[in-house]
């Protein structure tokens, strides 16, 4: 079957929006294809046919093959089912709009069914709601405030009934308290006439009087009478209720009568094994109903008692609210099902649900999954297919003149012989299988315009794709290759996008049917086009592990070849596309004695073979720089002139992911991403033809330590235990000296855990100084290709600290950390210290530390995945319509603006060459000056570069663009002006002095030629899905987000939550944080007025400034005294004193002492006297522990203040406040309030305003990612940021905050609380316009985004309809008739 | 035009920051005409040099004595070249002429496959010298 091209249907069938509503019982029974009566599914009489009007007559549709429908006499395929109905016998209540029945019984006079608001009162909200074009998120609140003040209401205005509280009394049961609100006399009354009235039934029982007068009368509503309650509404008060009547009323959310499904959608199994069928849940549900339904109605002609009655009601009601819901919750225990059943609900909730499971996503044909294994030798853009996959995916070809030959060819090798074909389908219709049958007969028979569906071939275009997809470069389009054996191959420079390992993983193949899906795969999504990742515009595709290796051996200095071995070698690369390239091999770089090759001679010809390739140009700092540029004693300083590499040895920052000093990131945005592929292509096949040849692999023998390591280790490991030990016994001894905001033991920790990290990386250093620069591990790690460091120090030295979140492992056996060591014990062996090596091996107690740290790790990424998981899935949701638009702007579906120009600046990240701008100016400037020399023209002396820039800048080009520029010639003239002065140069320079800080007139013309254009380029282009770039830039990297040990964050013990639980707070909108944390910088930078400042802010208590508490007897008198410590409230600088103190006693609530109850003898001593003389002892006991907890100075929420002296710089002093809120902080004096930061979001918006709000919600986030080294361009958190507070007020992207951003109904139910939100949306009779790219999706219409976001518009010529004449006007009538 | 620059250095310190390299070594060197400061790469293994080792150094745009320039390199080419009377030579690019503002002196920039040389003297003994262009070094050690 060939898939159509997706064209927009007539529009006279587009779906253009959607109303959801209730049906009300008239509705369903016209709707209903037959009435359901019979509770018997089968007839009994053995031939196992429905039942007629049982839940699964034929008329409702059939399920079997073989039968055919009685209401349309289709089959199976053909019908789509009808629906039936039931009568209810008593009416129920719809357990989905039970909360809406309790706020319209809220709402109303539940005497006269008027809305209990005064008329004028009416009028106003009657006008509001009338409004055109009321967004639903307003009806929402409007109902809230209505109902809100109507509750209020107690005597009805219309009718003056008194009205009560009415609410939910047990599982579908709605109490009225008519009386609740009376006052107390009233109330009486009301009491005294019941007892009256239930008089007679008082004589015969006395108990029932004590009853009666217990509790507030309550009526129970049940849904007959809420039935006619809603009934008699007036018409002119269901507005008011904020439903319309259009699409259901009131009356309608009580069920009189349930709608059946049809059959098809409870299909029932046939099974062999038992014998008979299995049914649907709804469909046993359904029947269980209709014979309750009999029930009731058999109880009711026999009279039964009342009580079975209502017992029976009940049931109904339990019954019917569990086929809709069978999660209901409060179902008595004895009335619970035995098995949990599928409700309606329950089809529609959660990840398998129809929303999600069959709308949002759908399953796919012409796919195929797979282990994935590496192949250098395939390009960055291909992947081999397995014969046994491509023998199956078939793509479907049309045949033409051109290609019959090819096809007829395909046909007559069939299914089984690989370029082949499965299917032919024939223009006249009818299509053959070609596995059976004469092959060569049908490939004589086919023509022009007939289909083959013909085997995947060499160069088809496949989708390649691995979960999680986090972000669009999970899916990439790649070229087939058809490869013998069984798994899917691919170049592992494209591992990095797929974050993919060959460790077992598998990949997913998609074929695309049509031609226009291959091509607009191949623009958009071919992994050529995806070298960049839209994050932050660095390379994803880049050499990797071996690669790298590779070609750091192969361009050390040291490295040269023969001329055989150099030819060998650079021949490695005539392959395929490169297999006709012309290789200019240069003049060897030793002649003489013998004719040598360096490494990077070749290395060079891998970027350039030959002329035809372009030439890059970079000066970049390399992994292991030192110093004085390209003479760095490591050769670590890349000098890349016209593409030949003069200087330094390539690594991971010039050949790597994730850095834009890529020499195949410069080629990209250079020449083209075709030229960077090719150039990456051919470095893979280079990389591992030097390296076998080379050899480069490991043992034991890299990792063994000779002696002087192993002595330099042990003396390194005594040193740092014996420091350890002596801070234990100062503290001991206690003359540890604390750090500020720290208390002895912290301050031990910290100190014991920065001498314990020396170790390790001392011993690194060791190490380092040790091994021999052949030691592959340490090239390895030299290069950047794989492992650290710290991996080899822990190979051959120590291994180090082993920590639990973040600190040294607990004592979580007796006071200590295991059985081994003494208690208490702080020594750094007892708490989780590793001495010895991966090579010496670990000690019990070692290893044990060493699996508790690593069993941390694996939590924390078990746990982590599903947290980030679901974190990518709401910003992806509510991010996902938000695109840029052809006038700048970014809007959402609805069209409303979240950001007026994208970013700030309207440029798109992905293009970003410098740092989050659009030009890297020093990497232009060598291109123009190295690629175009210009010798015979004079260089500019620096007022002619400026002169020169000045008349070609502009008016009409941005202001951004011109300031940069201007930036970037005035540095340049500068620097010329600099160097004419120093050497004295004449203008023009002559000789050797040309050379100095050259620029001519056309460098400077091409520059701003260059600079112009790639400004232009770099705008962000009309419909792009900015919002969902922004969710998988934000999400993405939070995957990556490991648990990080040991980091002091500038104050010890002041730490601040990081990584995915702090960019979870942040998007969440979280009130309360985990660590709030004022940053308060002072007016006056002194250690001592800062002191003062903080006695401010933090909070003192009583118990901390006093020297003692005395409860004191005397014959005559009882008080308790207080000895203040004033010694000490002078260091502190607390500005108060005895009699600031009694005004805080005094101010503290709980204590309630009265002023005549505190004397104040002197400075120093505060007596208080017991008022109550009856109690003296308990009293005196109760305030003595009660008064130290008095906070005496500072801000009562703040626990903890630390002075942070910043020296460079200039001393500067802030504090660091914990907790507290920001307005009080801010205004004490002494604070420069102005410059006062907080990292809680909600506490910004309420003190300082949604712009402050917003812009720390960016800082945030920006320094969470910088923390854990990911860049993410400030494009992405900015959008972020302002769809967060683009409303007003700050929503967090979790479902409160999504249901208050989108107006869509399916668009919410599609993400959480799937039903909740369909039961308010029918309420309200909500509109959808299916707009957003959720709602598009799941009405299989193409989204509004990105190639859906512009509509080809045009005139169509309409012909006025003309009246036909009819036969009898003909003139020649007679002739018809004869 | 016969050469460039020529002059006879003596090596003053080999490997200034320790031997990074097993084959290479860098040599500082001071010429005794023009006082040139000269560091230079030099493949020790195959062209072994000491401390204190004086050696002529001649920079010429070409092989040929005549000074004709050959644009590619061609391997069938045996004709008598200025190599033949020298002991190591080696082929290369001038990538930068600076200044330095301190010294007021100039340098020349000039990497041979990734054998770095820079040739810091007075200017006008780097006359001649280019941005761009091909550039060979010859080397033979003098006796004392």
């Amino acid at each position: 079957m060939v898939k159509e091209q997706y064209r927009e249907a007539d529009l006279a069938r587009e779906i253009s929006q959607l109303t959801f509503g209730v049906l009300s019982s008239k509705e369903i029974r016209q709707q209903g294809q037959v009435q359901v009566v019979a509770k018997n599914l089968y007839t009994q009489d053995g031939i196992h046919q429905p039942h007629p009007y049982g839940v699964l007559d034929r008329q409702m549709g059939v399920c079997g093959k073989a039968d055919k429908c009685a209401a349309c006499h289709k089959d199976v395929f053909a019908c789509t089912g009808h629906f039936g109905y039931i009568d209810l016998e008593l009416p129920c209540f719809h357990i989905g709009h039970f909360r809406n029945v309790i706020t319209i019984l809220q709402t109303i006079c539940k005497t006269c069914s008027h809305v209990l608001l005064p008329p004028p009162e009416k009028k106003k909200w009657i006008s509001v709601i009338n409004r055109p074009n009321l967004p639903y998120l307003q009806k929402k609140t409007l109902r809230k405030k209505i109902s809100e003040q109507a509750k209020k209401i107690s005597v009805c205005p219309y009718c003056s009934a008194v009205n009560g509280v009415v609410k939910k009394c047990g599982l579908l049961k709605i109490s009225h308290e008519p009386h609740r609100a009376l006052g107390k006399k009233k109330l009486e009354s009301v009491m005294e006439e019941r007892i009256i009235e239930f008089q007679s039934a008082i004589d015969s029982n006395a108990e029932l009087k004590g009853l009666l007068k217990n509790g507030h009368p309550s009526i129970i509503l049940n849904p007959m009478i809420v039935l006619e309650l809603f009934k008699r509404i007036p018409r002119e008060d269901i507005g008011l209720l904020m439903m319309s009547s259009a699409s259901g009323t009131p009356e309608d959310i009580i069920l009189t009568r349930i709608p059946v499904p049809p059959v098809c959608i409870r299909p029932s199994v046939v099974s062999d094994v038992k014998g008979g069928t299995t049914e649907d849940d709804i469909t046993m549900k359904l029947s269980e109903i209709i014979f309750l339904n009999d029930v009731i109605c058999k109880h009711r002609a026999t009279g039964a008692k009342m009580h079975m009655m209502m017992e029976d009601w009940d049931f109904l009601q339990l019954q019917v609210a569990l086929l809709i819901n069978s999660e209901t919750t409060g179902v008595p225990p004895h009335m619970q099902p035995k098995k949990p059943l599928r409700g309606l609900c329950q089809r529609l909730k959660g990840k398998q649900g129809r929303f999600r499971g069959n709308l949002s996503g759908k399953r796919v044909d012409f796919s195929s999954r797979t282990v994935i294994s590496p192949d250098p030798n395939m390009r960055i853009n291909q992947v081999a297919i397995p014969i046994h996959v491509a023998k199956i995916l078939t793509f479907p070809e049309r045949v033409t003149p051109h290609n019959i030959k090819l096809m007829k060819q395909l046909i007559k090798n069939g299914c089984d012989v690989h370029p082949g074909a499965n299917f032919v389908q024939f223009r006249s219709g009818g299509r053959k299988f070609l596995k059976f049958g004469n092959r060569t007969m049908i490939a004589r028979d086919i023509r022009p315009g007939d289909v083959i569906e013909r085997h995947l071939a060499d160069g088809d275009v496949v989708l390649f794709n691995r979960q999680p997809s986090l972000h669009k470069l999970s899916i990439q389009a790649f070229r087939a290759r058809v490869m013998p054996h069984r798994t899917f191959r691919f170049n592992e420079c494209c591992c990095t996008p797929f974050n993919a390992d060959f460790d077992g993983d598998e990949m997913n193949i998609h074929l695309p049917q049509t031609i226009e899906a291959k091509a607009e795969a191949l623009t958009l999504m071919a992994s050529t086009k995806n070298i960049i990742t839209p994050r932050n515009g660095e390379p994803l595709i880049a050499a990797i592990q071996d690669f790298i290796t590779a070609s750091f051996l192969l361009t050390k200095k040291d490295e040269f070849f023969t001329k055989a071995k150099a030819c060998q070698l650079i021949s490695s690369i005539l392959t395929e596309d490169d297999s006709t390239t012309k290789i200019d091999l240069p003049t060897p770089a030793i002649i003489k004695p013998v004719q040598m090759w360096s490494g990077k001679q070749i290395f060079s010809l891998v970027l350039r073979p030959s002329k035809a390739h372009g030439q890059i140009n970079i000066r970049t700092k390399g992994k292991n720089y030192s110093k004085d540029e390209e003479l760095c004693c490591n050769d670590s300083y890349v000098v890349i002139y016209n593409s030949q590499l003069l200087a330094g040895a390539m690594d991971k920052t010039t050949l790597g992911s994730n850095s834009k000093n890529n020499v195949f990131y410069v080629l990209l945005r250079d020449y083209g991403e075709d030229m960077a592929a090719a150039a990456l292509s051919r470095l893979a096949r280079i990389a591992p033809a030097y390296l076998s040849h080379r050899g480069f692999s490991i043992g034991i023998g890299d990792v063994t330590p000779g002696k002087t390591l192993v002595d330099a280790k042990v003396k390194l490991v005594d040193k740092g235990y014996a420091l350890c030990e002596d801070y234990i016994k100062s503290l001991n001894e206690g003359n540890l000296a604390t750090q500020p905001g720290c208390t002895l033991e912290e301050t031990l920790e910290s100190l014991i855990l920065r001498e314990l990290s020396q170790i390790r990386e001392e011993a690194g250093k060791a190490c380092l100084r040790n091994l021999h620069s052949s030691n592959s591990p340490l090239t390895m790690a030299i290069c950047g290709s794989k492992g650290s460091f710290i991996n080899i120090s822990q190979m051959i030295a120590c291994v180090g600290q082993q920590a639990i979140s973040g600190k040294r492992p607990y004592d979580g056996f007796e006071q200590r950390s295991l059985p081994h060591f003494p208690r208490l014990s702080k020594k750094p062996a007892a708490k989780g210290f590793v001495r010895n090596s991966f090579y010496s091996g670990l000690t019990p107690t070692e290893f044990f530390f060493h699996t508790m740290a690593g069993r941390e790790g694996l939590v924390d990424t078990a746990v982590k995945t599903a947290e980030t998981g679901y974190m990518q899935r709401r910003l992806v949701k509510s991010l996902e319509d938000v695109c840029c638009h052809y006038d700048g702007t970014v809007r959402d579906a609805n069209k409303a603006v979240v950001q007026f120009v994208y970013g700030e600046d309207g440029l798109d990240p992905t293009l970003m060459e410098g740092d989050e701008r659009p030009i890297n100016f020093e990497r232009m400037l060598r291109n123009v000056r190295n690629r175009t020399p210009n010798l015979k023209e004079d260089s500019l002396t620096g007022d002619e570069i400026r002169s020169r820039v000045k008349a070609l800048l502009s008016k009409d080009m941005s202001r951004d663009f011109q300031k940069e520029v201007n930036n970037f010639f005035e540095t340049i003239a500068t620097k010329v002006d600099v160097k004419y002065k120093k050497f004295s140069m004449s203008a023009p320079p002559t000789g050797v002095h040309r050379f100095i800080e050259r620029l001519t007139e056309s460098h400077v013309n091409d520059l701003v030629d260059i600079f112009s254009k790639k400004y232009t380029n770099a705008a962000m282009e009309p419909g792009t899905a900015v919002g969902a770039l922004c969710a998988q830039s934000i999400g993405e990297p939070g995957t990556q987000m490991t648990l990080k040990t040991f980091h002091f964050a500038g104050v010890a013990s002041m730490n601040i939550t990081q990584g995915v639980p702090r960019i979870k707070e942040i998007i969440n909108a979280a009130k309360a944080i985990s660590t709030p944390i004022i940053t308060a910088p002072l007016i006056k930078h002194d250690a001592d007025y800062a002191r003062l400042v903080k006695g401010r802010i933090e909070q003192t208590k009583l118990g901390e400034i006093c020297e003692y508490l005395e409860e004191v007897y005397l014959p005559d008198d009882v008080f308790l005294l207080i000895k203040l410590a004033s010694k000490r409230i002078k260091v502190l600088r607390l500005e108060t004193d005895a009699h600031g103190i009694v005004d805080s006693i005094l101010a503290a609530k709980k204590l309630k002492l009265k002023p005549g109850q505190i004397r104040v003898f002197n400075e120093n001593f505060i007596a208080i006297y017991v008022a109550d003389k009856t109690n003296i002892h308990f009293t005196l006991r109760n305030l003595k522990t009660a008064i130290p907890k008095v906070v005496v100075k500072g801000l009562s929420s703040v626990s903890r203040a630390v002075i942070h002296k910043d020296e460079t710089p200039t001393v500067t002093h802030k504090l660091f406040v914990e907790g507290g809120d920001l307005l009080s902080v801010m205004s004490t004096i002494g604070v420069e309030g102005k410059n006062t930061t907080s990292n809680n979001i909600i506490d910004v918006e309420k003190t300082l305003g949604i712009e402050a709000a917003r812009v720390t919600i960016m800082k945030e986030i920006d320094s969470t990612m910088k923390s854990h080294s990911m860049s993410v361009d400030m494009r992405h958190i900015r959008l972020l940021a302002d769809l967060m507070t683009c409303k007003g007020h700050v929503l967090g992207i979790t479902r409160h905050g999504l249901a208050k951003m989108k107006e869509s109904v399916l668009m919410l139910a599609s993400f959480e609380k799937t039903t909740d939100h369909l039961f308010e949306a029918a309420y309200h009779g909500q509109t959808d316009e299916i707009c957003g790219v959720s709602e598009c999706i799941i009405m299989g219409k193409p989204m509004q985004v990105g190639t859906g976001m512009f509509k080809l518009v045009h005139k169509v010529v309409k012909e006025d309809v003309k009246i036909k004449s009819t036969i009898f006007d003909k003139p020649n009538l007679e002739k018809f008739i004869n | 035009m016969s050469s460039l620059f020529e002059d006879i250095f003596e090596i003053k310190d080999l490997d200034p920051d320790g031997r990074k390299f097993d084959r290479v070594s860098r040599i500082l060197a001071e010429s005794e005409s023009f006082k040139m400061d000269l560091i230079l790469d030099v493949n020790t293994q195959i062209y072994p040099l000491a401390l204190g080792d004086k050696f002529r150094m001649v920079l010429a745009n070409s092989l040929r004595e005549d000074g004709t320039i050959d644009d590619e390199y061609d391997p069938s080419d045996n004709r008598p070249s200025r190599a033949d009377s020298f002991e190591y030579v080696m082929f290369g690019k001038v990538y930068r002429i600076e200044g330095d503002e301190d010294s007021g002196r100039l340098a020349a920039y000039v990497s041979y496959g990734g054998l770095l040389m820079r040739l810091q003297g007075d200017a006008n003994n780097l006359h001649g010298f280019e941005v761009d262009a091909n550039i060979y070094l010859f080397l033979k050690k003098v006796a004392f």
